[in-house]
């Protein structure tokens, strides 16, 4: 059984139909990049799963229907997120960041898990989450994911905006993570996805064009002809 | 299809009816008493209406009508009193005064929205209210107000027998401002300024200066709140500070969310059972009949707070477009029902 | 100079009033987006009740009496603020504007009970006689109440500080406040938190209207009208969703008022009133509140 499996998912927002019957599936244990021009729908699909728009079809994460339940509740049934933007809490610390999403009562392990990744948080566990780089407050959006037991990861354009060594940096761990875990990932950065995806679904105009192996990623005509971009960037 | 078609004619009637009635002692309009009453309430609906192209139709929620109103209330009652000019001069005065306050104090806090906006006009609205409390550079008579000098406005308008003529100077007021109202919101001025309720993005998009339209909002309301001013004064007989109090305000919220805020005359039928309703029941608490129900229950109820209170909490919980909303919702169905 | 103490610490002490109404406004605000209308009720429901349990503890009223007085007028209050939240304001969830509207219905269902049980006049509040005596502070005397509002005012400061540092509600709150969603969408509930500050701002409120109840030598339901205007002064100025912000603007305008209306009477409102216009005006945010997305 898939992890995550989406059939025909339509949605409206203020009168703007974005997604028309978007269908994928998500295969447990595997990274599935969720490819598409600006605009797509791609960030919008994640916001959906994770309740955050109302729609109309089916969204079962493990044979559960979570389509229609509260945000908190489906984060609850092990959905994690990582939103474009990072959207960490600027005015409380790296450590209270975390904190605040540890949910279970024995995180020790979780933690450990989480500093032997990111060192840099441990060190700068006492400081304001506003003041870090971006680089680093992608770390603490990252880590936050990682500190539950999580069904599914979902990543919002984890890259974005940041300076190229960031970018492998964040690949690194992406990679490391995507070992243990099932992870939907929103990117636009082809060199990363080609490095950590094994199953790509590619969206256009709120519908799905295509889903299944990575392997076309590599034919820069296909990807020219569905994501209007030259593949292998930097 | 959605106004009913006999509804036109029957208004056209009920004005006839108000406006005659008053010449004839025999009925319930030609009492003093009677007419006093609905001058008051006239006056409140038509003041309901201009606080509804406000909040109701250009969606701006001001916590600082009554500074317009009681700007009315105040010079027309200072004018006259110090015979500086005639009573109409007075009134056209207060009424251009209200106007430039408006035009400076829009100017300034139309720059925020929504809540920022709420808090910047209760904050003018206490300022008059303060100014008229402390009886600042001694003319505006502090917490006691000032009495209207009634040797200097026109004779029909005083005393008991002549109350029918301050009745139709109030009826006239809400006649002429429901006019000037229906013409500013279906000229195209007013359909700006419903879709800056909606969405005031789009309406930038289209290349508008929505600052100019909020403007003109406000300051029209404004000036028809002055003149309303001028007609409480002539049937209250003096300018008091209650005019110029932040309650003022929330009532008028309280009339035009009653009333519904997106039509017109939901505001006046809500301004008009706003003051109506309270005159009638601070009466009603003084039958004998009711001193006997125990104090406990009749204490609140006499207060016609609680009513209009519960009535209020009760439609924005459960019927947010209010006694109109809930009409129009009720002939929708009603055709539907009759179409299938 | 010791006028000047006088006038300076009396403005202080006005100004701790006003922070125990402001401190639930801005927390309500930032964390919920409403504006609660209903506070001053809050306010009234307090110091009714705390005068209500000051006449049943005797005639005459110590200290500890009137203690015992504001806390339980303060959890009456925050009890009564509880209710409201789950009966009405849940209801709305994200109307705001239904949410404010609904809150002006309460204040004045409130008000008009209040005024029906027990009428507008002032009825005077039993306070112990320890706050009649003045203590010289740099040569000027003051009136020992003065001491009270800002010893509760920064005792609720520093119980309010603790909470939000030290407790996971505190966490949910402060990071509620920047962020709703992403509070969600890490699995937490945070309407839960919704009420613990609904309660908590009643609460304080409560307590503040036993005070006040002191201040202006009797309790009334139309007293709370104007702390309540200048609850809301206090917290756009202050800046919304901070409570030190509100601590620092209250401070401040009760310290503006007082030395205002002493030059001249009456220039007080109008001052505080015209600096509230300006803030807006020029920095919408207020002192230390947070540009909200």
């Amino acid at each position: 059984m898939s992890a995550l499996t989406v059939k025909d998912l339509h949605v409206k927002i203020n009168e703007s139909h974005i997604l028309h019957g978007v269908t994928f599936e998500v295969p447990t244990n595997k990274v599935t990049a969720l490819l598409g021009r600006n605009g797509v729908g791609k960030s919008t699909t994640l916001r959906t799963i994770m309740g955050f728009y109302e729609g109309t079809g089916s969204v079962e994460l493990n044979g559960k229907q979570i389509l229609g339940m509260q945000t908190h509740k489906i984060v609850q049934s092990g959905v994690a997120f990582v939103p474009e933007d990072r959207e960490v809490f600027a005015s409380l610390t790296v450590k209270e960041n975390l904190s605040l999403a540890a949910r279970g009562k024995n995180n020790d392990a979780a933690y450990k898990a989480v500093y032997d990744l990111f060192p840099e948080l441990d060190s700068r566990a006492a400081q304001q989450a506003g003041s870090l780089s971006g680089g680093q407050q992608q770390m603490v959006a990252i880590a936050r994911a990682l500190l539950n037991k999580n069904e599914i990861l979902l990543v919002d354009e984890p890259t974005k905006g940041l300076a190229p060594k960031l970018v492998t940096e964040v690949a690194d761990v992406l990679a490391k993570v995507a070992q243990s875990t099932t992870m939907l990932l929103v990117e636009q950065n082809l060199a990363l996805v080609k490095r950590v995806a094994q199953h790509v679904i590619v969206m256009d105009q709120g519908r799905v064009m295509y889903q299944g192996g990575p392997e076309n990623l590599h034919d820069e005509s296909w990807v020219h002809q569905m994501l209007g971009v030259s593949g292998g960037h930097k | 299809m959605l106004r009913w078609k006999y509804s036109r004619p029957l208004l056209g009637l009920l004005l006839l009816v108000l406006a005659i009635a008053p010449m004839f002692s025999a009925n319930p309009l030609g009492k003093p008493g009677m007419q006093q009453t609905l001058a008051v309430a006239f006056v409140w609906g038509a003041l309901a209406l201009t606080y509804d192209l406000l909040f109701g139709f250009t969606g701006l929620l001001s916590f600082g009508h009554a500074l317009y109103f009681a700007t009315g209330v105040y010079v027309s009652c200072i004018l006259i009193n110090h015979n500086v000019v005639s009573w109409w001069l007075a009134a056209i005065i207060a009424i251009a005064v209200s106007a430039v306050l408006a035009a400076l104090v829009g100017a300034a806090s139309l720059r925020t929205t929504g809540i920022t906006f709420a808090m910047v006009t209760l904050a003018f609205g206490e300022a008059g209210h303060v100014i008229v409390n402390r009886n600042f550079f001694n003319l505006t008579g502090g917490e006691n107000g000032i009495a209207l000098n009634a040797d200097n406005i026109p004779q029909f308008w005083i005393g008991v027998v002549n109350t029918k003529y301050i009745y139709w100077l109030a009826l006239a007021a809400l006649i002429f401002t429901y006019a000037v109202i229906w013409w500013v919101t279906e000229s195209s001025a007013g359909r700006v300024f419903s879709a800056l309720r909606d969405n005031e993005q789009r309406v930038q998009v289209l290349g508008l200066n929505t600052q100019h339209f909020k403007l003109l909002a406000f300051v029209i309301s404004a000036a028809l709140a002055a003149m309303l001013g001028f007609v409480m004064l002539i049937a209250a007989g003096s300018a008091a500070p209650r005019f110029a109090e932040s309650g003022v305000t929330i009532a008028l919220l309280l009339m035009v969310v009653i009333g519904g805020p997106v039509t017109r005359w939901g505001a006046v039928l809500g301004g008009i059972f706003y003051s109506f309703a309270s005159t009638r029941m601070q009466d009603l608490t003084q039958q004998e009949s009711f001193k006997s129900i125990p104090k406990w229950i009749g204490g609140p109820i006499a207060e016609p707070a609680l009513l209009l209170g519960l009535i209020f909490i009760f439609i924005v919980m459960f019927s947010p477009g209010g006694l109109s909303g809930a009409y129009y919702r009720l002939r929708l169905k009603a055709l539907s029902r009759k179409s299938s | 100079m010791d006028t000047f103490i006088l006038i300076g610490i009396t403005g202080i002490g006005l100004g701790a009033l006003y922070f125990l109404v402001a401190s639930g406004l801005s927390l309500i605000y930032g964390l919920m987006g409403v504006l609660n209308f209903a506070h001053g009720s809050f306010l009234t429901v307090g110091a009714f009740v705390g005068y209500w349990i000051a006449t049943k503890l005797g005639p005459e009223t110590s200290m500890v009496d009137f203690i015992i007085a504001m806390i339980v007028g303060g959890l009456a209050a925050g009890l009564f603020a509880l209710l409201i939240e789950q009966l009405l304001i849940t209801r709305l969830y994200d109307r705001h504007i239904d949410q404010a509207l609904v809150t002006v219905g309460v204040s004045l269902v409130v008000g008009a009970v209040l005024a029906g049980w027990f009428g507008n006049d002032l009825i005077m509040f039993p306070a112990p006689m320890w706050f009649l005596t003045a203590i010289n502070v740099g040569g000027a005397m003051i009136p020992a109440d003065r001491v009270v509002y800002i010893a509760t005012a920064v005792l609720l400061l520093i119980g309010n500080w603790a909470l939000l540092k030290y407790t996971r509600i505190g966490l949910i709150i402060r990071a509620g406040v920047e962020n709703r969603n992403m509070v969600n969408a890490l699995g937490i509930n945070v309407r839960r938190a919704f009420s613990t500050v609904f309660f908590l701002g009643g609460f304080a409120a409560g307590v503040g209207g036993v005070l006040v109840s002191v201040y202006s030598n009797g309790v009334s339901p139309l007293i709370a009208g104007s702390y309540l205007i200048y609850g809301f002064i206090v917290v756009v100025i202050g800046g919304m969703g901070s409570v030190p912000g509100s601590f620092l603007a209250a401070m401040m305008i009760g310290v503006i008022r007082q030395f205002a209306n002493y030059y001249v009477t009456g220039l007080g409102d109008f001052v505080v009133v015209i600096l509230l216009a300006g803030v807006l005006l020029i920095r919408p945010q207020g002192l230390l509140g947070k540009v909200r997305a």
